[in-house]
């Protein structure tokens, strides 16, 4: 025996700044609440504000006028009218239609990399699982005509949800067996599901349309009437908001109860912050990295899913090239520490973000092609900061000797 | 795992009989089928690739056999692709095979492979020194925006090239500061980098030019080399500047990382910083400066893409596209090494290369060609082809005692 | 070095301790565990500060600031975890840092390696420049540690316990290096805790015990019995009220067990015993003579070779941690913060680790929390764990409660046998005390209880049987009265026995 065994005294944030990001995570989770989270999103914002000023614009109308566009401005003249017609009122609630159908997206895509999260890993493939579940969905959608709308819209769901779980499982299997960095996986996973689902819409691809006033646009059909998910605020012609939404906050529901409720969060968690005492306790390492890749696929299917069934109908190369949707999913992750409440929150203010930059900006404030990529900007900060305030707040602990009384006292005598 | 002196020192035969040889002449076997079909050998009986073929799958199984289960059976597959590819080829017409399969495929092959090249070289100096570099994609994405800029601003390509690779280096270093000095999680910071890049150029190039590049900024010129016959002007006679520079570039890389005592320490510090630093090195130094290097290296890979011969001085948004993930997957399947990492970019470059010509038979076919290099290295991570080896330390950030 | 001090919290390792080292010999350091030995040298090798005292080399006063300062003063050191990058090779790893070059730019391999070859010639080394480093055995890399030292000129070499990693005959062949080195002028500080071998190597022996220098007396001279008497001899510590034991029937039994470590060194070799109802037996030994592995294969955290394992008469078969959890063994284990606790969980949660999936605490997959609350609310009050109630992150409580945490899981699992491995490491004399009473009381309830433990003073205070392990084989029993020194000699090796 040697030094004195530093292992067995390591407090929480050591153990924090050397481990799994999991603890990593979890640590920040207890230390500073939501002032953290609030405090990186106000300092992201006040960045892209400086970039906007310094480009000669002025970052406080600019950002009214992102409010307004996200139709949070409608909590100051509530109404459910959305028509065109409706003057400002209906026009805040379109917008704030708008905003919650990216919100559902990404509080799907946020909860499936904040899932692989709580099991210790880092799921980068939502883009691609969310492609997946689109395809599958879409390919529900335009086949099976004759079905009643509940069955058809149940398969196609279910069967987004299934494929989504599918592809992220096999990042999972290849981590569980050969020890394939689930990072490196994910990503590969991410550009094959890419170029699968460029090759299936594109022009003369599987998917593509039928329709012969169509046949030179790499674009599929749209799905089927009965596979539409219903509206449940606006209206049917004019974009409104789906019942996908609903199914996103159900997800949220899902995600709590079985990250607090079921065996199955326990064993994910526990194999998350300590492989040996899971293993140790009985639990099956190697299974539960599995499980968890699945499950959080399945959520990043599922917004493919509602995605295309809710308002999408049918999707094309172009739109597979810009997607971002499941990348920002992991800021919204990182921002909502992991938590439903909290992956709610943050996907609804990427949401916003997201819809405000394209809407109704007026071009003497600062374009919409500019403070689209404003989004970018802040999303980027976001991470940036929340990747580094972990040790923020592990020196600032430290500095306040807030340090638990998890070191060790050790006796009269050497106990080492 | 025997030494090289032990392995220089066995008889042949002995080498031959040794599983893991045969299994990668088995690939090697596999490979040759398909390449028996198209020009310029261009057999057009299927019984050669069939027969090549059927060699490659018996010593693939024989090498799975034989102890090396997951080459073997890669090889065998590879065999029966081959067959399949080649037997493919033989029943396509002879003029199809020859527009797709010519001189110029070889120019366009080197010609993509180049951003891939310098992304994959930049890649290996930083995950050497022991820092992920997912942010590659990022940093290339800056070094094509802030290219054209330069050149255009400048009025020549070189300082384009200059300011393109320096906005790459200052990403970088932001992306360093938070790595290695605040110890973040290196992913995360990847990734944010590349968000932020996205956003930057995006933002920039709409603020400067509108969503489209105006006037003609002055491009990276190409090296003419006459005088050398038919088949190599077209292949190599016509080649970017840039790249003959990334040719260079890694064979100095080369020397630099197994050739010099600064690449010994490099090395040191990515393998096991606590041994490095107990002899004196400063890890974080070494580690600043190769994260920097990484930057500027993969942006010049960048400023190619909008600056040379196929961006010809535009620019166009998300102008990188995945190719700074690829790079990343040539780094990888290439093992960390240069000549496998210029060896796999050259491999992605010439499925890239072989998917655009492609388009002659089918449009869909040659996107979903286009999923290869990610397969590929999926297969590499998996490993079934040997073990990909990371330098030990890693994505692992490194406390001073 | 003389009248150093070094304090950690709670802990004095080093008081006013002296030390002298001449050229050309080899000087070896002896002592217990924690008898403050490698803090001594960690100080001399520039890692630590001393907080009184001074460092004098050939008479002048030196002061490291860090390791770099002592190498370049001509100190080197051969820790026990080696520092060498294994895919590079021998050649490179010595000349680290310090690199010939040619040319200008590049690395002089070729010199690198004649001059590795040099020293390998001088020293009687048998390594190959080119090998690579996670090629060669362990004797071999250890050589290329102490040719890194050589390489910068040392003149003083430090070992920490070199033959901790050894076999017996690579110990031997260490020992034909080290009288090269004394040859060649180089002195040697040999730190150990193994006698035989001290004896064999050493020109001078300082003690330490417990912070202090005992004495230095020259080899000759010096037996076995008389450095054990200097290293053990010390006063009796409290003792914890018993009863006489009661003891039931076998409910732990051990038959010729094998077992070998990760790196395939035999480390458990033919160890049987038996643990009845009603008796705690002790297993003493210094570290690493098999009892961290006999645990591990026990308790399922490692595979044995061969051997029987029965728990309640039911033999385990290759058990995993599963297998052996439901045949009815607890374990306390010995790193708490690893093995035990997942420390980010509550209390509540650490306290279902073993049972969360069957109920009452959870029924079909669905969890019942309030159950575990209300379990671990209970063993909260029944084991007075303070420092939070059931949903307060176990990470918050302090070493002695979390050691409580524990042993309240396992305890109240009611199992057949229990092992508790160090279970008083790194906890305060309150806390210790309070496990102490708990397991004599389990005992007394006709628990079967195998304590494992480095420290004497645990061992004898608790223990109805002595069980002394020593290089993985069992070499004394002692039921009743016996001396500790006939305990610390078993533990050393030492075969003489002593009046009780």
């Amino acid at each position: 025996m040697t030094e004195p065994k530093k292992d067995l005294v390591q407090s929480p944030e050591e153990a924090a700044s050397s481990g799994t990001l999991a603890a990593r995570l979890s640590l920040s989770q207890r230390a500073g609440g939501v002032a953290v989270p609030l405090a990186t999103v106000i300092l992201a914002f006040l960045i892209g504000g400086l970039v906007v000023l310094a480009t000669g614009h002025n970052p406080l109308l600019a950002y009214r006028d992102i409010f307004n566009g996200a139709g949070l401005n409608w909590i100051f003249h509530p109404t459910t009218n959305t028509a065109i017609d409706g003057g400002v009122p209906a026009q805040a609630a379109f917008n704030l239609t708008q905003t919650l159908l990216q919100t559902s997206t990404l509080i799907l895509t946020g909860l499936a990399v904040a899932f692989a999260f709580r099991c210790g890993m880092f799921n980068i493939g939502g883009q691609g699982q969310y492609f997946i579940g689109l395809v599958v969905a879409n390919w529900i959608g335009i086949s099976l005509a004759g079905l009643n709308s509940f069955p058809h819209i149940l398969l196609a769901i279910a069967a987004a949800t299934l494929a989504g779980a599918v592809w992220a499982g096999i990042a999972g299997v290849l981590k569980a067996t050969t020890g394939a960095h689930e990072v490196i996986s994910t990503i590969m996973l991410n550009w094959i599901a890419y170029y699968l689902a460029s090759w299936l819409f594109g022009v003369g691809g599987p998917l593509h349309n039928t329709d012969p006033t169509q046949a030179t646009s790499p674009v599929s059909n749209p799905i089927l009437e009965s596979a539409k998910l219903p509206v449940i605020w606006g209206s049917t012609t004019l974009q409104g908001l789906s019942a996908g939404f609903l199914i996103a906050i159900a997800a949220l529901v899902v995600y709590w109860a079985l990250i607090n409720r079921t065996t199955l969060g326990y064993e994910v968690r526990a194999v998350g912050f300590n492989p040996d005492a899971a293993a140790y306790g009985g639990i099956n390492v190697k299974k539960n990295i599995i499980r968890a890749m699945a499950i959080s696929g399945a959520f990043a299917g599922l917004a493919g899913g509602i995605d295309m069934l809710g308002y999408l109908f049918k999707y094309g190369q172009l739109d597979v090239q810009v997607s971002q949707v499941g990348f920002i999913g992991i800021a919204v992750a990182l921002l909502g520490r992991n938590t439903a409440l909290g992956v709610f929150l943050g996907a609804f203010i990427f949401g916003g973000l997201l819809y405000g930059t394209t809407q109704g900006l007026t071009s003497n404030v600062i374009q919409p092609e500019l403070s689209q990529q404003l989004t970018y900007i802040i999303q980027g900060l976001v991470v940036l900061f929340i990747g580094a305030d972990i040790l923020i707040l592990y020196v600032w602990n430290s500095r306040k000797r807030l340090r638990p009384r998890g070191a060790a006292r050790t006796p009269a005598k050497a106990v080492y | 795992m025997t030494t090289w002196s032990q392995r220089l020192d066995n008889p042949v035969s002995e080498q031959l009989r040794n599983p893991a040889t045969t299994g990668y002449v088995a690939i090697g076997l596999g490979a040759f089928a398909a390449f028996l079909a198209i020009p310029p050998i261009e057999a057009r009986s299927p019984a050669w690739p069939i027969a090549v073929g059927i060699l490659a799958v018996a010593l693939g199984i024989w090498t799975a056999t034989r102890g090396r289960q997951r080459l073997g059976w890669g090889a065998a597959v590879g065999g029966l692709l081959g067959i399949g590819l080649g037997i493919l080829a033989t029943r396509s017409g002879t003029g199809n095979l020859e527009t797709v399969f010519d001189a110029t495929l070889i120019d366009q092959t080197f010609g993509l492979a180049t951003p891939l090249i310098f992304g994959a070289i930049a890649g290996m100096f930083s995950e050497r020194s022991g820092v992920i570099n997912i942010g590659l994609e990022g940093m290339m994405l800056m070094g094509a925006f802030w290219g054209v800029y330069g050149s255009d601003k400048g009025g020549t390509w070189v300082l384009g090239l200059l300011i393109g690779m320096a906005s790459g280096g200052v990403l970088a270093l932001i992306y360093a500061y938070f790595a290695i000095h605040l110890r973040a999680d290196q992913i995360v910071g990847g990734t944010a980098v590349n968000f932020l890049a996205l956003g930057i150029t995006g933002y920039f190039f709409q603020q400067f030019y509108n969503g489209q590049v105006s006037g003609n900024p002055s491009t990276i010129p190409n090296l003419h080399i006459s005088g050398l016959g038919h088949f190599l002007e077209n292949s190599i006679g016509n080649l970017s500047l840039l790249t003959w520079a990334s040719f260079l570039l890694v064979i100095v890389a080369y020397v630099v990382l197994f050739k010099t005592p600064i690449g010994l320490r490099i090395r040191a510090c990515g393998e096991h910083p606590r041994a490095a630093d107990t002899v004196g090195i400063n890890v974080y130094l070494v580690r600043y400066c190769c994260v920097a290097l990484s930057g500027l290296l993969v942006a010049a890979g960048g400023v190619y893409l909008s600056l040379g011969p196929q961006g010809n001085g535009t620019f166009i948004f998300n102008m990188t596209s995945g190719k700074g993930f690829i790079a990343l997957a040539a780094m990888i399947f290439g093992n960390w090494r240069p000549a496998g990492a210029f060896a796999a970019a050259v491999l992605f470059g010439f499925s890239s290369a072989l998917a655009l010509k492609l388009q002659i038979y089918s449009p869909q076919a040659s996107t979903l060609f286009q999923v290869l290099p990610y397969v590929l290295t999926l297969v590499a991570v998996a490993g079934v082809i040997g073990r990909t080896v990371a330098p030990a330390a890693d994505g692992k950030p490194y406390a001073k005692q | 070095m003389r009248g150093i001090r070094k304090e950690f919290p709670g802990v004095v390792a080093n008081d006013d301790v002296s030390l002298d080292v001449r050229r050309g010999e080899v000087h070896a350091l002896l002592g217990e565990n924690g008898a403050g030995k490698s803090t001594l040298m960690n100080i001399l090798y520039g890692l630590y500060r001393p907080d009184a005292g001074e460092i004098l080399l050939n008479g002048k006063r030196v002061v490291f600031s860090s390791a770099s300062d002592a190498i370049e003063a001509g100190i080197g050191m051969v820790h026990q975890h080696f520092m060498l990058i294994p895919v590079m090779t021998v050649a490179e790893n010595v000349v680290l840092g310090t690199e010939p070059v040619k040319d200008g730019v590049l690395l002089d391999e070729g010199a690198a390696e004649r001059r590795v070859a040099d020293m390998a010639k001088t020293f009687k080394f048998a390594v190959e420049p080119g090998a690579l480093v996670e090629d060669i055995g362990v004797g071999q890399q250890q050589r290329v540690e102490i040719m890194k030292a050589l390489y910068r000129n040392a003149d003083i070499l430090i070992l920490d316990e070199p033959t901790a990693v050894l076999t017996p005959q690579e110990a031997s062949d260490l020992f034909e290096v080290l009288r090269t080195l004394r040859r060649e002028g180089i002195s040697i500080v040999f730190i150990s805790h193994k006698l035989k071998e001290v004896l064999e190597i050493a020109d001078r022996i300082t003690v330490l015990r417990r912070g202090k220098t005992i004495e230095t007396v020259p080899r000759e001279g010096a037996t076995e019995e008389s450095l054990a008497r200097a290293m053990v001899g010390r006063e009796v510590l409290l003792r914890v009220e018993k009863k006489p034991a009661e003891v039931g029937d076998v409910l732990l039994e051990v038959e010729d067990l094998w077992a070998s470590d990760d790196r395939g060194i035999q480390k458990v070799r033919g160890v049987s015993f038996q643990v009845r109802a009603g008796e705690i037996v002790g297993i003493a030994g210094v570290d690493g003579n098999g009892q961290t592995e006999l645990i591990e294969a026990l308790t399922g955290l490692r595979r044995a070779d061969s051997g029987v394992i029965r728990v309640g008469g039911h033999e385990l078969q290759h058990p995993t941690t599963r297998d052996s959890l439901d045949a009815g063994l607890g374990h306390i284990p010995e790193d708490r913060q690893r093995h035990g606790l997942v420390l980010e969980f509550s209390i509540a949660e650490n306290v279902a680790l073993h049972d969360y999936a069957t109920t009452p605490d959870s029924k079909l997959g669905w969890l019942f929390p309030k159950r575990l609350v209300e379990r671990a609310k209970g063993l909260i009050k029944e084991f007075d764990v303070r420092g939070g109630g059931p949903l307060t992150p176990a990470g918050a409580l302090s070493g002695g409660n979390q050691q409580k945490l524990v042993a309240a899981r396992e305890i109240s699992r009611d199992p057949t046998a229990l092992i508790a491995a160090q279970p008083t490491r790194g906890l305060d004399v309150g806390a210790i005390e309070y496990l102490h009473r708990r397991l004599v009381a389990e005992r007394d309830e006709g628990r079967a209880i195998l304590l494992v433990s480095l420290e004497l003073d645990e061992i004898f205070s608790l223990s109805d049987r002595i069980l002394v392990i020593y290089e993985g084989e069992i070499v004394g029993e002692h039921t009743g009265e016996v001396s500790e020194e006939q305990i610390g000699f078993e533990m050393l090796g030492v075969q003489k026995k002593v009046p009780a």
